[in-house]
């Protein structure tokens, strides 16, 4: 105890010194191949820093001499401290690439204690007003950022304008996007991704107006629609699709029973013949326009319900009928909405990996190519790479189209006062027309989603509909090493553990960015963007790309995956953190301030208590949201790290559509227990009014 | 609770820069121990910053900030003994009223018994005893500013700071409040800072107005002086009502005279003016209208009145000039075209030079 109280008493920077010291004796500073618990006794022992003359001197040397400071009585003393922890930093970094030697766990502790010392001095230097808690904050997400967002990201650049051998070829990259099939597969991804969008929208724009205008008897298919988005892996809709529509599918069995060889309706000779017609284009993009539209009707929903009715009540007054508002007044009102619901429509499907996957067939979309340039024995990285810029530039140019030009304007009021006035009635046509689609789609997602739920009950859905438990028993029933136990727990330990971290670092982002004035934060914001923007499959590839060899060597490690998860999803810690955090009148951290609380003070007894409704969601979806992907981390897993998603796909590659879909289905259902469980528990929370009073 | 613990505030060449913009030029001001001063100025003045940068919410870009003999430049908010009354009272939702009280005293570490007696003191002082375990949200809006007043005043600060306290109360409330405020402040002879951009308000309670304009100070004074001798158009026009008309000063033997048309005033003895041309600002109050009469005046023509009540509004043409003039009830009435004489009576003449 007394040395704990001992410890205590040194300044922060010797603190992380001592964690140091300690991580260099007590950890192996090189990375282990097979793993800290796979590898035996002599091979952790040889991995240790102080087993021969290696890097970890050079940062052995940084913290003692950081600890006895020589030079502290210097003016510069605070300069000379920064430079050297940043500045071993780099290069125990750069080393460990020169020499090929990747970094194990007390190299990790190395570089964080650097990074921590680094910050402390930065502090100090006076960097976000002299707070070494926000400093600290700041630094470590920065360093992350750059770890994890942009130094893959330039892998895949470097990937594609150097050559295997080294040398510099910036022609690769033209040689690569003129090869083969390259040039077909971006323009099926770009006229697939404008179609869904367009469709997306005009579906999304019925159902808003239907809910909002036309009656508010359906008002739980908002709470459906915000759902269903989030609990849907991404490749269940097109499965559903493939027993509806597939080969062997209802609506083939039904053709061929009426009209087919020997059918009802026809003689010997029938009319039809089973047809793969839902594989390619037409399947791809059915099973995307109704996985994206209630993406693109939560965004039109709020602008509808935000028109000021006074402005179509002015129209009426004008001698407009109907039809006239409704065109002249409501529809321009909406603009930039359905402008911003096409863009997101068209970035989600350049982004989604899951019903090409399934449905693709011939029709090769930039997303699937990527994966299929790299499995089995292609293995092209210059391909895959090429793919995955193209991917990455229009996916963020219609997110920059979207944030700079249209995110801006608005001409609904979302000021939340009560302008008065009713909606003046829509024109007939409108009415008839959005309750006709609304009523349409939903018998028809009623359909997919109960063939999703019924198809794990019967046989062989097309070719043999007895009911049975078979797939169930299979997958859940043999014992927890076998059928869908280890990659469902796997996948539970993953999210549980990936949910939480992605929910702190997006609200974390989200804090810095809109909160605190630093150097670097256009650079925080910018990765933001990034993370907004980037399609799954490209985080995959470029992880692959950049963790495949040392300095970091993380691939076929679980903690690999759930970096993954962890950028991946951090958006939706970003975004939540952003809307909570305006509805935090700022002057209430001031006046914490104000009464004696230090920052980190402020940030646990104000900030996170009226941040909690939002941390909790935030940590609910990325757990959900962790659960349902595959984009990015069908590049990661290996037999040891596969989850849920992976397994099901492998079922589905090898055409067992019933254990894939039942293993989908209880997926569904888990995650509609888990998200149904904490809105209860925060329904009840009083800290919901997060809202500064006055 | 009367200490007698406050201190004054000094600004030296304090300079604030956002980026490129320059918020303050090169502010140089002191606040009496004691004292209430109000900033005064329109949005954008740069009077919020000069608050934030008392209470340690920014810190300056250059120059130096002292609490009594500290200089507390590079200090944060937490280490600066300052409590401050916010203009949306940035009360903790997720706290009740003692809880919001008592956090400062809380991050202070002082004792569970002892933070519940000054609470309650505190609590007390404003009128609002009693109401520890309620919400906020549980409150009318009157109540919570005077909860955000405890609880500025619960930590005995050595400065106060009011960040536009009253600009969320309807009026009746808001001169209720200000007196309440003042009596505080007096009470416990703290030295208080309040900004505001209500010049009603800033003549009401303060000891000292600083009027700001664009980044830097226009004019420091008492109310009743700022009122009555502006000395620049922005002050006279900013605190009240003024009449902008050319004139000329002279001195003759020590006394300064102001003349405006063939009327000649002796200029308020307390001040000291420059001989030769000027403009001359001069208070609505100081003009009085008469039908004939032998005192120098000037002559003009009813333009436009408006009945307003208490009193009677005019607009009248001196020489091509238009002067707004009010005229209490009760005294004698013109009609619109009516020929009239001007009267000039001080106080509420002042040269402007610029």
């Amino acid at each position: 105890m007394k040395l704990a109280s001992a410890l205590m008493a040194f300044d922060a920077r010797i603190k992380w010194i001592i964690i140091g010291l300690i991580g260099w004796v007590l950890f192996p500073w090189k990375g282990l191949e097979y793993g800290i618990f796979e590898s035996t006794q002599s091979e952790i022992f040889e991995a240790y820093a102080w087993q021969g003359v290696n890097t970890s001197l050079i940062s052995l040397f940084s913290l003692i001499t950081l600890w006895i400071r020589p030079w502290r009585s210097l003016s510069k003393a605070l300069l000379i401290d920064a430079i050297i922890s940043i500045g071993t930093f780099i290069v125990v970094l750069l080393t460990a690439n020169y020499a090929k030697e990747s970094l194990g766990y007390g190299s990790a502790i190395q570089l964080i204690v650097l990074l921590g010392i680094f910050s402390l001095t930065l502090a100090r230097m006076g960097f976000v007003q002299g707070d070494p808690y926000m400093t600290t904050a700041i630094v470590f997400v920065m360093a992350s950022i750059v770890v994890f967002v942009l130094f893959p990201i330039l892998i895949i650049f470097s990937k594609v304008i150097i050559a295997e051998d080294g040398t510099f070829t910036p022609y690769l990259f033209f040689q690569n996007v003129t090869g083969f099939g390259v040039f077909r597969t971006l323009k099926n991804s770009l006229v697939m991704a404008l179609l869904v969008g367009a469709l997306a929208t005009f579906f999304g724009l019925s159902f808003a107006i239907f809910t909002v205008r036309v009656t508010k008897r359906f008002s739980g298919l908002t709470r459906i629609f915000s759902m269903l988005p989030i609990i849907t892996p991404p490749f269940v809709i097109g499965l559903s699709l493939i027993l509806i529509f597939g080969r062997n599918g209802t609506i083939n069995d039904g053709l061929i029973f009426l009209f087919g060889d020997g059918g009802l309706f026809t003689g010997e000779q029938g009319w039809f013949e089973r047809s793969p017609y839902i594989y390619g284009f037409w399947g791809i993009l059915l099973a995307q326009t109704l996985s994206f539209t209630p993406i693109c009707y939560m965004l039109l929903v709020g602008m509808v319900s935000t028109i000021n009715p006074a402005v179509e009540e002015a129209s009426v007054t004008m001698r407009a009928t109907p039809t006239q508002t409704f065109l002249q007044v409501t529809l321009p009102l909406l603009r930039p909405g359905i402008a911003n619901a096409y863009l997101l429509g068209v970035i989600s499907s350049l982004a989604d990996f899951g019903n090409p996957i399934v449905l693709g067939g011939d029709y090769d979309v930039l997303a699937t190519e990527i994966y299929f340039s790299i499995v089995g024995a292609q293995l092209d990285y210059p391909r895959a790479a090429t793919l995955g810029i193209l991917l990455l530039s229009f996916s963020l140019l219609s997110f920059t189209i979207q944030r700079r030009w249209i995110g801006k304007k608005s001409y609904v009021t979302v000021t939340g006062k009560g302008s008065g006035g009713f909606f003046q009635p829509l024109p007939r046509w409108v009415r008839i027309g959005a309750t006709t689609v609304t009523l349409t789609w939903m018998f028809f997602t009623a359909v997919l989603y109960s063939s999703i739920l019924l198809g794990g009950f019967v046989e062989n859905w097309g070719a043999d509909y007895t009911p049975t438990l078979a797939h169930y028993e299979e997958l859940w029933a043999r014992g927890m090493d076998y059928g869908a136990w280890p990659s469902f727990i796997t996948t539970l330990q993953f999210s549980a553990v990936g949910a939480p971290l992605t929910a702190l670092m997006g609200l974390m982002i989200a804090y810095i960015t809109t909160r605190r004035q630093f150097v670097g934060r256009k650079m925080v914001d910018f990765s933001a963007m990034i993370s907004f923007a980037i399609p799954g499959t490209v985080i995959g590839i470029s992880y692959v790309l950049a963790f495949n060899t040392a300095p970091i060597l993380l691939n076929g490690t679980a903690i690999i995956i759930i970096i993954s998860f962890i950028f991946k999803n951090m958006p939706v810690g970003i975004r939540g953190g952003i809307s909570a955090l305006s509805q935090i009148d700022r002057s209430l951290e001031e006046a914490s301030l104000t009464q004696r609380a230090t920052s980190i003070r402020t940030i646990f007894t104000i900030v996170l208590p009226l941040l909690r409704p939002a941390l909790i969601s935030a940590i609910v979806f990325s757990f959900v949201k962790s659960m349902t992907t595959v984009s990015a981390i069908i590049f990661l897993v290996t037999a040891d790290t596969q989850v849920a998603t992976t397994y099901i796909l492998g079922r589905v590659e090898d055409g067992d559509y019933g254990p894939a879909i039942s293993y989908g289905s209880v997926l569904i259902v888990t995650m509609l227990i888990v998200i149904l469980a904490v809105d209860k528990f925060i329904g009840r929370s009083r800290i919901e009014r997060g809202q500064a009073p006055g | 609770m009367n200490d007698n613990q406050s201190s004054g505030v000094e600004l030296k060449n304090v300079v604030m820069k956002f980026g490129e913009h320059t918020v303050l030029h090169n502010i140089d001001l002191i606040i009496q121990p004691g004292s209430l001063t109000t900033l005064l100025g329109p949005s954008g003045c740069g009077k919020t910053t000069i608050l934030r940068l008392i209470a340690g919410l920014e810190l300056p870009t250059s120059g130096q900030v002292f609490l009594g003999d500290e200089d507390v430049s590079v200090l944060s908010a937490s280490q600066r003994d300052v409590g401050m009354v916010f203009q949306s009272y940035a009360l903790f939702p997720h706290m009740t009223v003692g809880e919001n009280v008592g956090y400062g005293l809380k991050m202070m570490g002082i004792v569970p018994n002892e933070r519940t007696e000054r609470i309650k003191e505190s609590l007390d002082s404003v009128g609002l005893d009693g109401y520890q375990s309620r919400f906020i949200d549980q409150l009318s809006g009157g109540q919570q500013q005077r909860v955000a007043l405890a609880r500025a005043l619960v930590l005995k600060p050595k400065v106060m700071l009011f960040d536009e306290p009253l600009s969320n109360l309807d009026s009746k409330l808001r001169r209720q409040m200000r007196e309440d405020i003042r009596r505080l402040q007096q009470e416990l002879a703290v030295t208080a800072v309040y900004v505001t951009h209500d010049q009603d308000e800033a003549l009401a309670v303060s000891d000292e107005v600083v009027v700001m304009k664009e980044g830097g100070i226009a004019q420091q004074g008492s109310p009743k002086h700022l009122y009555l001798n502006p000395d620049s158009k922005f002050v006279a026009t900013f605190m009240g009502d003024a009449n902008i008309v050319e004139g000329e000063v002279s001195n003759v033997g020590g006394e300064s005279k102001i003349k405006i048309g063939d009327i000649e005033i002796a200029a308020d003895s307390s001040e000291h003016y420059a001989d030769g041309k000027t403009q001359i600002a001069i208070r609505p109050e100081a003009l009085s209208l008469i039908r004939s009469t032998t005192e120098p005046s000037l002559q003009g023509k009813v333009l436009s009145r408006a009945y307003i009540g208490a009193s009677t509004e005019y607009r009248v043409k001196v020489n091509g000039n238009e002067l707004f003039l009010i005229s209490p009830t009760g005294s004698e009435e013109f009609e619109i075209g009516d020929e009239v004489h001007v009267l000039i009576t001080p106080p509420g003449i002042s040269p402007i030079p610029d």
